[in-house]
């Protein structure tokens, strides 16, 4: 039948008011019940939360957080106020650690592989069935004598948990690989050279007045930011006392550069370099103490000369002045202080430059000073200490000529992505289809968990118990402890299956195979406490009780136990510098390639966070993408606009990324953030992205054998193809210039006292 | 409660970009206390990312004299906003505390506020927000979850101002300035410190005490966003301190 | 055309489909618009006549049938022996079995109610009330902040306090609501209190 328009307009509003009407009426049935709990304790008031002190294990830093907890569920991270490291502030990866245990993508049972490797086909196996196949096969290697052909990998790892790690690898043979894809083994070999330390010592930013820092982004991801962000609050506006001045040398634009006072731009690789420029400076011209300069040159200053300003001038893209000026501003002020890292550290020249830059502080005699170097003590409980840096990619390199050769039969992996971290040159994920068995101790996926064979998922940190020596040191002893703050969130799902602590279950493979490990405890649990107990014997320390129980509550309260009355020494003697040598840089690319760590996925570790893929870069604003920043002029010469699919090729491969043209990129170099490209972890990261990693060159630092992840040269090729970027800038509209009511306005004025 | 007399209070905001890095700890902190929808990659495509404080970057120069300005911007909670004469059912307004607040069920979704707003801090659900189920464990049950159609901003984490007012009363302990369960999330987390909360009716609060310091004078580094709009914001920033000669303001 | 002229035709059978279909069609809009209304409006005059009075006159049976008035009036215990949060939390809360069992593990063998309790506690299973008085959506209610205001400013008990919104529970078998706990209530009680009106504090 024919409808009118007035015929159809009437039936289409009968039929929508019905449709509100019907809809409206409903209120949902479970709002109109109650349940009681069958059982309920008298301190856990529905609708008040209680703050639990933990250690957060998002990043390396191992801030300590208190989490938020309601009715059994944790709502928030905050910093905890009292734990050293951080006092009170804390990163924005602390805050998703939340989302990393309410994901909804976690492995909530022990995994068997059912279909192809990688084909992501799996089904659900019981704990005790788990174990049985991992120490069966790890007994019939013992049998036949391969025992050694089992390798276990791990991110780095301090407390106890290294303690329990270390004791079940040596119990069963097993060999042990350490993996960061962004190693710090150059830092804290550099470290220990210059300062005798095997930990980070503390940076007293808050009380030094010139900061001189090379290639460490130590303001958004370097080693301990937060710290160091707190530090520099202090530095910038602390009461009573000068504004102080940060010089930033580093060849990309970073967080770090952009905050400091001055950026001072080197070639890549050059960094060392220009440290060594600014000793021959300070030793020649400056103020110094010449025993210093006798230990650090070896009592021959001539070969120091040869990095005189004007020599080095060319190499670094540094004008003489500017290298006089800086070395006489440091040399000059009451409390300077120099750090140095990151990409600094990430070229072939790495230990040498590291050394150099570390050894400024020698010649500022601000070791043990306020606003220098404050070393660290020894850790109060032997055995337990901040974590040993990962192994080289040379030593990988060696362990993936060993899988080819077959001598590799086991790998098990826990807390690291090997197939993602190590570049494609090592072919770690191809040589490792020799091997007949993987086994993560993933809870989530990721790209080395979905090739494993069996998954043994473990808790979240949230709910587990752990110790913790910060990694970058505060300069007086400190343990933290890590507690859980809500029960298991697979716990429902029964004794049999869900998650467990990891150190648990190599306890238990240990005594299931017979093995006495020799450790205080039969669980995790057991083996801290008694830690703990160690300390209560020391009878010092943050937590006063007068019996262990009450210790332990003061310890659980606090978050962990310090004594800031035992510090570390005050006086080192320098130890002789070698001369840094030129970098090798691969490729004979265009443009220097400078990956860099991502404000918020770091090396890639938090990818699969929604809240950290949504969490824009502050430099360009942009997220849940790869993006490769070129400098807006060399983009506007070549045709190239933001949104541009690039394609970056370094001598071993190529990856595309969306062009992001911006006005502080050096001319010669694109930049690619770390931390995208997985391809299978969680809805949220897989198949997103590049893995910048992928394509790096196997360039080593000659000193460790670290991967020189800085030392690569790129050409680039727009595809024609376009995506948006999204990104946060030009969300809301801009506002408008005006230049009486600036946006941010500038001033030259220095409070003096406030 | 002020602590002279009868007198509300009148909660305000010091932003020290001086000290400010530019490193989003505040936006992720607040999306956490908050139950912000989750800003997926398209949401940005569309340009309706929602965060209630956001860090905007602001370019000078260009290589080799470069330099990057980080300024968090959040609701100014302003004495005189224009957002809120316009709202035609009052879903908007300025409470006596000092605080411009949203009252959700009320609001229609007109958008209005959002156009009158100058800071550009009022963001609309334009999409009904979602979860996984599992990530809705860690909703804050403090704070209404909005649904599509209603107007969300900063509100200087009011469920806070409440909950530690009303916990200080029932537990008879003053509230001090500076408490950590009063300051809103983005307060509590800045490394930096670059974010001082407080009440500006209590002359010895640290704010108040930051807001004449900076206000007075010509060694003052306090500034108001936009003032010559007359907003009366209860945010004042305090200028970043560069001591290079000639900058240029740029983009 | 003459005017008497008009001749009516007969509808033609598609007319009279086409009435038929339209004509059912507004009957059946015109009774959903009278039963809408009828909703509506007794709703609003807080005497729901259709779709569920959610326990406003007569209190919803509930799967335990509690009798407060054997425990309150006979008994004599006090409101807050059972609700305990209701000095320190929003929500005055539901007790927990357990606290039931603290007497009905020995007191009440062979009564069915409490037989039924017994053994949804031993199965560790909770009981579903069927809830009497809520409060709309978007508004926070908290009990701690009203029992401490009137037991403060009227000398009075908490468990007094209670009966205020509540009525007197203690005499009844079934629990049901008595006042409307809708916005004008709350509003005038305020006014009346002189507590604030400020819409944030309870719609934040």
């Amino acid at each position: 039948m024919a409808l009118t328009r007035r015929q159809f307009l009437t039936l289409m509003g009968g039929s929508a008011g019905a449709a509100v009407f019907f809809q409206a009426c409903g209120v949902p049935e479970k709002e109109l019940l109650i349940d009681s709990p069958v059982e309920m304790p008298e301190d856990l008031v529905s609708g008040t939360d209680n703050w639990y002190a933990t250690v957060c294990r998002q990043c390396d830093t191992s801030e300590g957080i208190v989490v938020r907890v309601m009715e059994g569920r944790a709502k928030k991270v905050e910093g905890n106020v009292d734990y050293p490291v951080n006092l009170g502030k804390h990163g924005p990866r602390c805050e998703a650690g939340l989302q990393s245990l309410y994901h909804p993508d976690r492995i909530s049972a022990p995994l068997v592989r059912t279909g192809p490797r990688g084909s992501g086909e799996y089904r659900e196996i019981s704990w005790e069935d788990a174990i049985t196949r991992l120490t069966s096969q790890l007994n019939e290697l013992s049998d036949s004598g391969e025992s050694d052909r089992a390798v276990l990998v791990t991110n780095p790892v301090g407390g106890h948990l290294a303690l329990v790690i270390q004791s079940f690898t040596e119990s069963t043979g097993m060999r042990r690989f350490v993996h960061e894809p962004l190693e710090t083994s150059v830092l804290r070999k550099a470290i220990s050279e210059v300062f005798g330390q095997e930990s980070i010592p503390d940076f007293d930013i808050d009380n030094s007045d010139y900061l001189l820092s090379f290639g460490a982004d130590f303001l958004s991801t370097w080693i301990s930011p937060t710290r160091y962000s707190r530090g520099y609050g202090e530095f910038r506006q602390g009461h009573q006392r000068q504004r102080g001045r940060l010089v930033h040398v580093d060849s990309r634009f970073s967080v770090t550069a952009a905050n400091a006072d001055e950026w001072v731009r080197v070639k890549p690789g050059t960094e060392g370099i220009l440290a060594l420029s600014i000793i021959q400076v300070i030793s020649s011209e400056g103020d110094v103490d010449n025993a210093v300069v006798d230990s650090l040159t070896g009592g021959d200053i001539s070969w120091l000369n040869s990095y005189a300003p004007e020599n080095v001038s060319a190499e670094t893209g540094v004008t003489a002045e500017t290298i006089r000026r800086i070395s006489m501003e440091f040399s000059h002020s009451p409390h300077p202080l120099a750090i140095g890292g990151g990409s600094a550290s990430a070229h072939s020249n790495g230990l040498a430059a590291l050394k150099a830059v570390y050894s400024l502080n020698h010649i500022a005699g601000n070791i043990g000073a306020k606003g220098g170097i404050l070393l660290n003590p020894d850790s109060p409980l032997k055995g337990i200490s901040a974590a040993a840096p990962g192994n080289s990619f040379y030593e990988f390199q060696r362990l993936t000529e060993d899988m080819d050769a077959g001598r590799v039969k086991m790998l098990l992996v826990r807390g690291a992505d090997p197939y993602y971290g190590l570049p494609e040159v090592a072919a770690f994920k191809s040589r490792s289809a020799n091997i007949p068995l993987i086994v993560s101790f993933s809870g989530m996926m990721d790209d080395t968990t979905s090739m494993a064979d069996l998954i043994l998922p473990e808790n979240n940190y949230l709910e587990d118990w752990g110790t913790d020596v910060p990694l970058a040191g505060v300069g007086y002893q400190t343990i933290g402890f890590q507690q859980p703050v809500v029960r298991p969130f697979f716990e429902n799902r029964g004794v049999n299956l869900g998650t467990r602590n990891f150190a648990d279950v190599l306890l238990t493979a240990a005594q299931v195979m017979g093995k006495d490990i020799g450790l205080s405890g039969d669980t995790y649990k057991e083996i801290i406490v008694n830690g703990a107990k160690q300390l209560y014997d020391l009878g010092g320390g943050s937590v006063i009780a007068s019996s262990f129980e009450a210790f332990w509550n003061g310890i659980l309260q606090r978050g962990g136990w310090w004594d800031t009355k035992v510090k570390g020494p005050v006086s080192v003697t320098p130890a002789r510098l070698d001369g840094v040598p030129a970098p090798v840089i691969s490729g004979n690319g265009e443009f220097f390639l400078q990956p860099f760590a991502s404000a918020s996925l770091l090396d890639g570790r938090s990818a699969s966070l929604p809240w950290m893929q949504a969490m824009p870069d502050p430099i360009s604003t942009a997220t849940w993408q790869t993006w490769v920043e070129i400098n807006h002029r060399v983009a506007e010469e070549r045709g190239i606009k933001e949104g541009d699919v690039i394609e970056i090729s370094s001598a071993r491969g190529t990856i595309t990324a969306l062009a992001m043209p911006n006005p502080a990129t050096p001319p010669d170099t694109v930049s690619v953030p770390f931390g995208q490209g997985h391809r299978d972890a969680g809805r949220y990261a897989s198949g997103r992205g590049s893995n910048v990693l992928a394509i790096l060159d196997a360039v080593h630092d000659e000193g460790t054998g670290s991967l020189a992840w800085s030392a690569n040269k790129v050409s680039i090729r727009a595809t024609g193809d376009w995506v948006r970027v999204p990104k946060f800038e030009n969300t809301v509209s801009e506002f408008p210039r005006d230049e009486h009511n600036q946006i941010i306005e500038l001033t030259t004025e220095i409070e003096d006292n406030h | 409660m002020a602590e002279n007399g009868q007198e509300n209070s009148k909660w305000g905001m010091v932003v020290d970009i001086d000290r400010c890095t530019g490193c989003n700890g505040c936006v992720v902190a607040c999306q956490s206390e908050n139950n912000i929808p989750i800003n997926l990659e398209e949401h940005f495509n569309q340009r309706r990312a929602i965060q209630w404080i956001r860090v905007e970057r602001y370019w000078e120069g260009e290589y080799p004299d470069v330099k990057a300005r980080f300024i968090p911007i959040m609701c100014q909670h302003c004495g005189n906003a224009p957002c809120e004469p316009v709202c035609p059912v009052y879903a908007t307004y300025h409470n006596n505390e000092g605080l411009n607040v949203q009252v959700y069920n009320r609001c229609i979704g007109t958008r209005f506020c959002a156009n009158g707003c100058p800071y550009h801090v009022r963001f609309f659900n334009f999409w009904e927000p979602q979860w996984p189920d599992s990530l809705k464990n860690q909703l804050n049950p403090d704070v209404t979850v909005r649904s599509r159609g209603v107007m969300e901003k900063c509100s200087f984490c009011i469920q806070r101002i409440r909950r530690s007012t009303r916990e200080s009363e029932r537990d008879g302990v003053e509230l001090e300035d500076g408490d950590r369960g009063l300051n809103p999330a983005c307060v509590n987390s800045c490394p930096t410190s670059a974010l001082t909360f407080g009440d500006f009716n209590n002359e010895d609060s640290q704010v108040s005490q930051m807001k004449s310091d900076a206000m007075s004078g010509e060694h003052g580094r306090g500034y108001r966003l936009m003032d010559n709009l007359g907003t009366d914001t209860n945010v004042i920033y305090l200028k970043k301190v560069d001591d290079s000669v000639g900058s240029v303001h740029g983009h | 055309m003459i005017p008497g002229d008009f001749q009516p035709k007969r509808p033609t059978t598609g007319q009279l489909v086409k009435l038929g279909i339209l004509g059912t069609f507004g009957l059946g809009i015109f009774v959903a618009i009278v039963l809408f209304l009828t909703f509506v409006l007794s709703a609003w005059l807080d005497r729901p006549l259709i779709f569920g009075d959610s326990g406003f006159r007569s209190g919803p049976d509930q799967p335990i049938a509690f009798p407060h008035k054997t425990h309150v009036q006979e008994l004599g215990m006090d409101c807050t022996f059972c609700h305990r949060t209701v000095q320190k939390a929003a929500a005055a809360s539901v007790p927990a079995t357990g606290l039931c069992m603290t007497c009905h593990s020995a007191v009440g063998d062979g009564l069915s109610e409490i037989e039924k309790m017994r053994s949804l506690y031993e199965d560790g299973r909770s009981i579903q009330w069927v809830r009497v008085h809520r409060v709309p959506d978007h508004v926070r209610f908290v009990h701690e902040a009203h029992i401490r205001y009137f037991s403060e400013s009227e000398g009075i008990q908490p468990s007094q306090v209670c009966q205020k919104c509540h009525g007197d529970v203690g005499k009844m078998e079934k629990v049901r609501q008595v006042e409307t706990l809708k916005m004008g209530n709350c509003v005038s009680c305020h006014k009346e209190n002189a507590a604030p009106t400020d819409c944030t504090t309870c719609h934040y």
